[in-house]
């Protein structure tokens, strides 16, 4: 899943966009993995309403703007949870609670409880990486990455900016399918359109790495513009972010 | 690219003019020191910055004193947000974060640019992300300048302006300056040297300005350079004064060069029967992203034979009025029509031969492995037997550029192959975006006797430009378009 970001700058001045981003993904980071060692159904829930509220109080993000981030995955959470309570070896237990039977669909009792866990953890685990997608701006992370994370800058700063080509890798792909049109062609996945992308693609890293290297990119001493720092602010983000998953699992 | 030598003085200007495929671009990189490293290329001969051989110098202490700004501002920008991408270069020639912090604002306003910080690099027009490059390279202060036709995506105001600030750049000497630039009115005159080149890449001419008037100008005119007593017509002698009531002649304030061919009959304003219209749009709303204009109650007309210059500022929804008109873009509200029908309803076979259109950046129109298989996609039979002689009216002739491969082009020759995919068509109605853009003279001249080969024979053209000359040498009417909106049509 990429986001390109579109987000205003109020989302960058809240307190989660102006916390480290590695503060805010060692967070997100630990539900994660929480989430994967239960099969419970109430921790997914706690962590998606706490990940959206989050998003929504203290990362501002237009709640427009997170509904549309998170609406694909709803369906891609009820087809799993679905297909999963449908294929479940728990059908075939005669001893369990028939749901529904309809035709060749058996469903017993546990295995509808297995597609239900399972989906609302997908769900869950979708709302924590787009409510954390939302909150970090991909310059911070890369600067915290560098600074903090130790990152090589040539890689770190690499991959931003090809994040930065992607909308124009979009763009081309428009471009070059409305040049079909105007040669009287379908404008179709035609492979000379693929192929044409990745020419494209091609060219503008390269001439990428050229602005990028004629701007003194691997000149030695580099300093910095944004200087990220781990302060007071992290520090809470991190104990909080932890203290409620606690609470979470406490309260299983 | 063989044979060329000069001297630069420190703080003196440099510029490089040359028909289009003449190896500026490649000299331009050769310059700023980044062949072979960073571009490809082989160096031959002795190349020395601030005295130091090219070759054998640590690049990156090379680099640190130089600034560029390439051709495609879009494939330089190398970060989301306009104070990043200009603090990108100060960071790397290892300045303190406070005077980062001072240098970057200014950096920005001087290039026009103020108060776009936090903008984000991508959402920017081409104009805007050109004034962004040229902040980046104007921020570190650079001992040398290379900017490859920086003017190339600016409106006429944004030019000069662009010009003025180059020339007081120059005034302080301390900035070497090279220059690669089309526009010989606004180049020359900041130049201290002048070398000119020939189609294949040596030296026609190295001197002064005045030293290349004097004594060249017959063969500067012969391979195809622009000179800078030809400028462009100012923005006043097209532009109707907005209070004005009275039709604006046609004539422009200065005569024709011997070189042009004669002007067109003037368009006729009566017709004997209500001629079918080539192309409408009525009331035509329309926006990428939901609240964000950028066309607004759009209103526009073309008739067969109709001359029509789209002018505008940068941003101003030049491009996106154009694709409308020829159905590549649906409007958000509003109808447009291709010859009275629903371009959506006309297939696309037939909607190619009704309304062509050439757009802004020929890379991204280009189909096939070699400039001829290029050029024949989709033809007819009947298309394909003339489609030479148009390849060659525009001096691309098949011959020899038949084989290579589009992108192997210059910027110029490109844009030649992009107009004559759809000039062979001869749509009746012929949209053109920016298409004299890098043209040397004689692309200019080959593209201007085809278009008016082509409204003589009844096509409309409309043809978005900031280029003032073509807009007066095309001498239809001029629609105006600022900030989404009509702000005039004049015939």
């Amino acid at each position: 899943m990429i986001a390109i970001p579109t987000r205003a700058d109020r989302v960058a001045t809240s307190p989660l966009g102006r916390a480290n981003p590695l503060a805010t993904l060692a967070v997100a980071l630990a539900w994660l993995l929480a989430l994967s060692t239960t099969t419970d159904l109430r921790p997914p829930l706690l962590v998606t309403a706490v990940a959206v509220a989050a998003a929504l109080a203290l990362g501002r993000v237009p709640p427009a703007d997170l509904a549309r981030g998170l609406a694909p995955l709803w369906l891609a959470a009820l087809s799993v949870g679905f297909f999963n309570a449908l294929l479940s070896p728990a059908n075939a237990d005669p001893a369990a609670t028939v749901v529904l039977a309809f035709g060749p669909i058996h469903l017993t009792e546990p295995a509808l409880a297995a597609g239900v866990a399972l989906g609302l953890r997908v769900v869950a685990i979708v709302a924590v990486g787009v409510a954390w997608g939302r909150v970090t701006d991909p310059t911070h992370l890369t600067d915290a990455l560098v600074q903090q994370g130790r990152l090589p800058e040539r890689f770190a700063y690499g991959a931003l900016a090809a994040l930065q080509a992607i909308p124009w890798l979009a763009e081309d792909l428009v471009a070059l399918r409305e040049a079909r049109r105007m040669r009287g062609l379908r404008a179709s996945w035609h492979p000379r359109v693929l192929v044409g992308l990745l020419v494209l693609a091609i060219r503008r890293g390269d001439r990428l790495a050229v602005a990028m290297d004629a701007r003194g990119f691997a000149a030695p001493g580099r300093t910095r513009y944004r200087e990220v720092r781990w302060g007071m602010l992290d520090t809470s983000v991190v104990v909080a972010g932890l203290a409620v998953l606690a609470g979470i699992v406490a309260l299983r | 690219m063989a044979g060329v030598s000069f001297d630069l003085a420190p703080g003196a200007c440099l510029v490089v003019a040359g028909p289009s495929g003449s190896g500026k671009s490649t000299l331009a990189r050769a310059i700023a020191g980044l062949v072979p490293w960073a571009a490809p290329g082989r160096l031959d001969g002795d190349l020395r910055l601030d005295g130091r051989p090219v070759g054998s110098t640590d690049p990156a202490a090379l680099v640190a004193r130089v600034g560029v700004v390439f051709q495609d501002p879009s494939s330089q920008l190398v970060m989301e947000r306009g104070e990043d991408d200009v603090a990108f270069g100060l960071e790397g020639r290892g300045w303190l974060p406070f005077a980062m912090r001072a240098r970057v604002p200014a950096a920005l306003a001087e290039a026009g640019l103020a108060g776009f910080e936090r903008r984000r690099t991508a959402r920017l027009s081409g104009g805007e992300q050109q004034r962004l490059a040229l902040a980046g390279a104007f921020a570190p202060h650079p001992g040398l300048l290379v900017l490859d036709e920086p003017t190339a995506n600016l409106d006429p105001s944004g030019a000069l302006a662009f010009a003025e600030r180059l020339a007081a750049v120059r005034e302080t000497r301390a900035t070497t300056i090279v220059l690669v630039e089309h526009r010989a009115d606004l180049a020359w005159p900041l130049a201290d040297l002048v070398l000119a080149l020939t189609a294949d890449g040596t030296p026609l001419a190295l001197g002064t300005p005045a030293e290349l008037m004097a004594r060249h100008r017959p063969a500067l005119v012969a391979a195809g350079i622009w000179l800078p007593d030809e400028p462009p017509p100012p923005v006043t002698a097209i532009a109707r004064p907005a209070a004005g009531t009275q039709p604006l002649p046609p004539a422009r304030t200065q005569p024709l060069p011997p070189a042009r061919t004669q002007p067109l009959p003037p368009a006729r304003t009566q017709r004997p029967l209500p001629a079918p219209l080539l192309a409408e749009a009525r009331d035509v709303d329309f926006a990428f992203e939901r609240g964000i204009p950028v066309l607004a109650g759009l209103d526009l007309a073309i008739e067969p034979g109709d001359r029509v210059a789209l002018l505008g500022p940068n941003g101003s929804g030049k491009s996106t009025a154009a694709r409308l008109l020829v159905g590549l873009l649906r409007p958000t509200r509003g109808t447009v029509r291709v010859a009275g029908r629903d371009p959506a309803r006309i297939a696309p076979r037939e909607l190619a031969r009704l309304a062509g259109y050439v757009t802004q950046d020929p890379e991204r129109s280009f189909l096939a492995g070699t400039v001829e298989a290029d050029l024949l996609l989709g033809l007819t039979p009947d298309e394909r037997t003339r489609a030479g002689d148009v390849a060659a009216a525009l001096g691309i002739p098949l011959g020899r550029f038949g084989a290579r491969n589009p992108f192997t082009l210059s910027g110029g020759e490109q844009r030649r192959l992009s107009l004559a995919s759809q000039l062979v068509r001869r749509p009746g109605l012929l949209v053109l975006d920016e298409p004299t853009f890098g043209q040397d003279r004689r692309g200019y001249e080959g593209l201007l006797s085809l278009v008016r080969a082509r409204v003589e024979a009844g096509t409309a053209v409309v043809a978005a430009t900031h280029d003032l000359r073509f807009a007066a040498d095309l001498g239809g009417r001029v629609v105006r378009l600022a900030a989404g909106r009509i702000a005039e049509d004049a015939p």
